[in-house]
């Protein structure tokens, strides 16, 4: 079952002087087992609008439902994990197994089914046993990212609820991050992330919702994404496309340095092909 | 301005975070400063003025030691610190009272204590906010809070310590623009970031790996340096489309490699001309 909204709004500060309104009219729906990249700029509502999804905040207006049912039941919150933004925010145990098995112990799951979805949780994230006894403020950012991914995993999620998982990281660590993502969704979960690092996730996203000003712009394939005017692009994919409307014939959806380069090289030689046959005395 | 004179420092655990380090900066100078996670960046920030104190060695700011206790109130009014993270600096309930802080404590009189708060709110474009609470802002405002914070002393030298890596592309711009306005103010500035695009306009680069500085130069030079990939650094993506066009005798200028359309601009000239 999917997760739907429908005409969903949300104030902050409501009926009072300071009233935003976050998100206004959204109309969004996720089906299971996809991969999704919700974009944005600051304060567009990202953050607010995966906050409804398992019932931390609830919309002021329109409806949402995930598989069915209201997101603030207790059946909803074990079906959705989030991670948030800031791992350390959410890690409060002494040692990394309190912490993976705090979410299972918490629904009443006994000894042996928590310790054996700490493992498999464990497992998934590529984290090694030894870890277990770790305190888990002592652990590398990157480390520190996958223990939170893992406790919201020991719940066995059908859906995964990022914000921002690879902001702060290292080039090695976001690569850590991404393959286990990739891992998981194979495995059948669906991932849902809010990311400002198209280049990074670009290649992992099946869906991409773009929000502005608290409505979405745009929602639709990669392919489709890419053929849009007026979306945010990393700097090779917006030199492409400006190079396809300054006249060079290029193909649209270029994205890394590799694709680029075959590209242009590719057209060079078409057009030195062409300039010859139409000056063969040269 | 600030110099740094064979600094080390370990973390509590024992760990060596900064090792034998020699820098200058110079006044009006914007030295950009890259490394991976745990590089020691962030330590060798903290140290400029006097938040950490070298365990060896020692950091002298306008000749002022900053294992000096009697000077760092002094240090600190020329060295202001924006950290990656802005909720970790709001102390006011208010923008306003947030901003309001520094300058409180150098005991400036109310007249220029509001003059300072109303001059960094308009600098950084938050007037609308200043009743807002800081921790209900998005993390491009709350960088922007902290940003003003900053200014309302009035520093000479601003250190910023990955300020944009928590925020989306287009406000990230953004507050580069300001720090770049600033640094055309004459203000000296120290950023550092993972994100190396952001230091194309840099006048100096410096490397760190495991503590040390391992690398040095004009941005030119350090962004295309095959060495950087080694340190698990990724260089900006369209320096390195400039580097792997060049063997196939398309040369696009440094200048050019600053933004796609400058970029773009430079291969349709190539291209296109008959």
């Amino acid at each position: 079952m999917p997760i739907i909204l429908e005409n969903v709004s949300v104030f902050y500060s409501r009926n009072t002087p300071l009233e935003i309104a976050a998100l206004k009219n959204v109309n969004l729906r996720i089906e299971k087992g996809e991969f999704v990249g919700i974009l944005g700029e600051k304060g567009a509502g990202k953050s607010t609008l995966i906050k409804l999804f398992n019932g931390i905040l609830r919309p002021d207006s329109g409806k949402i439902t995930v598989n069915g049912l209201d997101p603030s039941s207790k059946k909803v919150k074990s079906r959705v994990g989030m991670v948030f933004q800031q791992p350390a925010d959410q890690l409060f145990c002494r040692t990394v197994y309190e912490e993976i098995a705090f979410g299972p112990l918490n629904f009443g799951y006994s000894k042996k089914e928590t310790e054996e979805r700490v493992f498999e949780a464990l497992e998934a994230v590529s984290l090694d046993r030894t870890m277990l006894s770790r305190d888990p403020l002592s652990l590398s950012g990157g480390e520190m990212q996958r223990v939170a991914l893992a406790s919201a995993l020991a719940l066995r999620p059908d859906y995964l609820v990022l914000d921002e998982p690879i902001t702060g990281l290292d080039p090695s660590g976001k690569k850590e991050i991404l393959d286990t993502l990739k891992k998981i969704k194979e495995k059948g979960t669906t991932v849902i992330t809010v990311t400002h690092n198209l280049k990074g996730f670009f290649p992992l996203l099946e869906k991409i919702v773009l929000i502005k000003e608290g409505r979405i712009s745009f929602q639709g394939s990669r392919k489709e994404y890419m053929e849009t005017e007026n979306v945010p692009l990393p700097p090779v994919a917006s030199m492409m496309r400006e190079l396809r409307s300054r006249g060079v014939p290029v193909n649209p959806g270029v994205f890394t340095v590799e694709e680029a380069l075959e590209e242009i090289l590719r057209v060079k030689s078409m057009m030195e092909k062409e300039k010859a046959e139409k000056h063969p005395e040269k | 301005m600030i110099r740094l004179e064979n600094v080390s420092y370990n973390y509590p655990d024992g760990t060596p975070a900064l090792r034998n380090v020699y820098l200058a900066i110079k006044k009006g100078e914007y030295l950009g400063i890259i490394g991976r996670n745990g590089s020691g960046k962030s330590t060798l920030s903290l140290h400029l003025n006097g938040l950490l104190r070298p365990r060896k060695g020692k950091v002298m700011v306008k000749g002022m030691d900053t294992g000096d206790y009697s000077k760092l109130r002094e240090i600190r009014k020329i060295v202001g610190i924006v950290f990656q993270n802005p909720e970790t600096q709001f102390i006011g309930r208010t923008v306003e009272e947030d901003l309001a802080f520094g300058p409180e404590n150098l005991c400036l009189p109310p007249a220029e204590i509001r003059k300072r708060v109303e001059r960094a709110l308009a600098e950084t474009k938050l007037e609308k906010y200043r009743y807002h609470s800081p921790k209900n802002l998005s993390g491009g405002q709350g960088q922007y809070v902290a940003l003003a914070g900053v200014l309302t002393m009035e520093p000479e030298c601003l250190v910023f310590d990955e300020v944009t890596s928590m925020l989306d592309p287009a406000s990230g711009e953004e507050v580069l623009k300001r720090v770049k306005k600033l640094h055309e103010k004459g203000k000296t500035i120290v950023y550092t970031t993972h994100n190396l695009e952001e230091l194309h306009s840099a006048d100096r680069i410096i490397v760190m790996d495991r503590g040390r500085i391992v690398l040095e130069g004009e941005p030119e030079k350090v962004l295309s340096d095959p060495y950087l990939r080694d340190l698990g650094l990724t260089p900006p993506s369209l320096i390195e489309l400039a580097e792997n066009l060049k063997p196939h005798g398309i040369e696009i200028p440094w200048e050019k490699t600053s933004s796609p359309s400058s970029f773009a601009e430079e291969i349709c000239r190539l291209f296109l001309k008959t």
